[in-house]
């Protein structure tokens, strides 16, 4: 499907392109190193040196492993709105909230009219994209996102507040695509969240970030309930939906057979909230549903979500079988082909 | 027209000050096995009692025990019943909070009670009146998963059968005023009829209890009427999300006591005090009864810092003393 904008951006990707949502788990000494940094114990100067160890680290093992579309793994950040909040004009972070059991977090607050002070994101993208020859994404948090995680206390609205974020986010991702990012990948985990302001505003804000900028976005969406945005998400403008599957028990794609899927789609095909690493049978199971609705030129495969929260061994271990899986389901695609 | 301040359920049970984090390494140290079980418990209680405290220096006049023992508002009720497990977490509404979701399996019946223990406490130790809140049957049905091969129509009536009983027992042990808290219903219109059955079986079980059926996370103006049929006492009702509340209840009047979420309690900004005494005004010249409470829009325990809580409180009193001043 948009494999020709793939094209006309110079990217020649196998079949089935393999890649990951975003986030690795990062290593013993640099959890023990933000600590040290977070009591003053540690210079940045000091703690960027492990990060740039530990993304070394992530892209020669992405590499091994032999993914098709790397990551930098964000080893710098910590909570995917508040990174973004901090490096923002106009955010305040909250006090420590709620968000289930004995979690707590601190949550950004729009307090006065945000702006964009320069490239957040892109030195770290540099820094990945020079380690390997493969491409890496870009990676953004979306405006939906970071306005429905954020307390407003500044904009009239959602809508002001979600719109006023997409145009500094447009900043942030043009000045992406013009270090070299083709690939780039908008996170918008929330955008469910209230299905009504999809049209409402949802649509436009995605526009405002894309709108003029020659790349090909991924729109990452996790954590349910599509029954109510779908179809209606197709109005979204980006070339590629990467969703949660295996976690849901991938319902999905009985959804997909009424109203049929009209972008790319990156398949997730491990479940990131398991200890339990999948085999390849089971994974080659996942793939072969999705081509059961899909053309092959229309998936990726990756997993559900970030991989965060998995051990390292964990990690690769899920990205093992499924680039395993991936290579046996595209040998007999291509036999049957030829 | 009197108008009482009110907690609507919820505080925040730690807070960024080091002494504030108690409960938080308390329940890890009970996750490890450090600590009993009993152990864990004398830390809510005495994390209860400080609750209790701050709501009351913030100048409530009916406060809560801020639910600092429950893990969500649906799996703190539904992990005491048989029939039931509880599965992964799951969004709660629109919010940033998520909660377990309970699989029901079976015919539901109640291991042991849930509420008067906990309200009992409480009321020892508040100087202020303690309003209960429970959780209704219709919400605790609606956000779970029903495995059981019975309908829905069934399992709202179980979940009802168990809350009645809470509700009783609640009247016995004194409580003056119980709320329920029923936000599904506004995003479920049409299960309206299910719904006011399974709220006749509490009423029923009330004795000379007051009921406070409270609605957030929605928009009330199309149940409006609906809801004021209810056989209740109170209806509650979060303003956030109905800009047209006001006028509504302004033109159709009102005679039950209103529960009035003028107070965001999910968002850390404070309120000016002339929008809320505007809506108040509006509000209160045509309402025919005898109380009106105002309280935040929700419980403030799962979305706000303990400091903002607080301030939101005070804020909240100082605007009410305002609005006495007016009527």
């Amino acid at each position: 499907m948009m494999r020709v904008k793939l094209k006309h951006l110079g990217l020649e990707l196998p079949l089935l392109p393999t890649t990951t949502v975003g986030s690795f788990p990062k290593p013993q000494y640099l959890l023990d190193a933000r600590r040290k940094f977070d009591s003053g114990q540690l210079r940045t100067g000091e703690l960027r040196q492990l990060e740039e160890k530990a993304t070394r680290e992530w892209v020669s093992a992405q590499e091994e492993i032999g993914l098709d579309v790397l990551v930098d793994g964000e080893m710098y950040r910590g909570d995917m709105a508040t990174y973004f909040a901090n490096n923002l004009d106009g955010f305040r972070i909250s006090g420590l909230v709620r968000s289930y059991g004995n979690r707590y977090y601190r949550k950004p607050i729009v307090a006065g009219e945000v702006k964009w002070r320069g490239p957040i994101t892109v030195d770290w993208w540099r820094f990945a994209q020079g380690l390997t020859n493969k491409p890496v994404k870009g990676m953004v948090t979306g405006p939906y996102t970071m306005m429905d995680w954020s307390f407003n206390e500044y904009y009239p609205s959602r809508r002001d507040a979600c719109i006023a974020l997409a145009k500094v986010l447009h900043e942030e991702v043009r000045a992406l695509a013009k270090a070299g990012a083709k690939i780039i990948q908008v996170d918008e985990p929330a955008i469910s969240a209230r299905p009504e302001e999809l049209p409402e505003f949802a649509i436009e804000a995605m526009q405002v970030v894309t709108k003029g900028v020659d790349a090909y976005f991924i729109n990452h969406i996790c954590y349910g309930a599509f029954e109510f945005i779908y179809p209606r998400m197709l109005e979204l403008p980006v070339d590629n939906f990467d969703l949660e599957m295996s976690n849901s028990e991938l319902d999905l794609v009985e959804l997909f057979r009424e109203h049929p899927f009209t972008r790319d789609l990156s398949f997730g095909v491990v479940d990131v909230h398991s200890h339990i690493v999948e085999d390849t049978a089971t994974v080659k199971q996942r793939i072969r549903r999705a081509l059961e609705i899909l053309k092959p030129d229309q998936i990726w495969i990756d997993p559900d979500c970030g991989l965060k929260t998995r051990t390292q061994e964990e990690t690769i271990g899920k990205l093992r079988a499924m680039v395993d899986a991936t290579k046996k389901v595209r040998k007999s695609l291509t036999v049957k082909n030829s | 027209m009197e108008i009482i301040t009110a907690s609507t359920g919820s505080y925040p049970r730690i807070g960024d000050r080091p002494e504030q984090q108690r409960y938080r390494q308390a329940y890890v140290k009970q996750e490890l096995g450090e600590i009993s079980e009993k152990e864990f418990e004398r830390v809510q209680d005495e994390v209860t009692r400080e609750v209790i405290e701050e709501q009351v220096k913030a100048g409530l006049d009916v406060v809560t025990d801020g639910q600092v023992r429950w893990y969500d508002p649906i799996s703190h009720f539904a992990r005491k019943l048989k029939g039931c497990e509880i599965n992964g977490l799951l969004r709660f509404f629109d919010t940033n909070f998520y909660f377990r979701q309970p699989v029901i399996k079976g015919r539901l019946s109640r291991r042991e009670p849930v509420m008067s223990r906990e309200f009992l406490f409480a009321e020892e130790v508040s100087s202020r009146p303690v309003k209960p809140v429970v959780t209704g049957p219709y919400t605790l049905a609606k956000l779970s998963i029903n495995r059981s091969g019975e309908g829905f129509q069934s399992l709202v009536d179980e979940f009802a059968e168990f809350i009645a009983q809470e509700v009783s027992e609640l009247a016995g042990a004194g409580a003056e005023l119980i709320q329920i808290d029923e936000p599904s219903i506004l995003k479920n219109p049409g299960d309206f009829q299910i719904f006011n059955e399974a709220i006749e079986k509490l009423v029923a079980k009330k004795g000379g209890a007051r009921l406070a059926l409270y609605t957030y996370f929605g928009d009330a103006v199309p149940l409006y009427e609906k809801l004021l049929e209810l056989p209740v006492d109170v209806i509650g009702f979060d303003f956030t999300y109905s800009p047209k509340l006001a006028s509504v209840i302004a033109d159709s009047g009102c005679d039950k006591d209103l529960g009035l979420g003028l107070i965001d309690g999910r968002n850390t900004r404070l309120e000016k005090e002339e929008e809320v005494l505007d809506t108040l005004e509006l509000i209160l010249t045509v309402v025919g009864s005898e109380r009106a409470y105002l309280n935040p829009s929700c419980g403030l325990g799962d979305y706000l810092p303990r400091e903002i809580a607080f301030k939101k409180l005070q804020n909240m009193v100082k605007i009410a003393e305002k609005a006495r001043g007016l009527i």
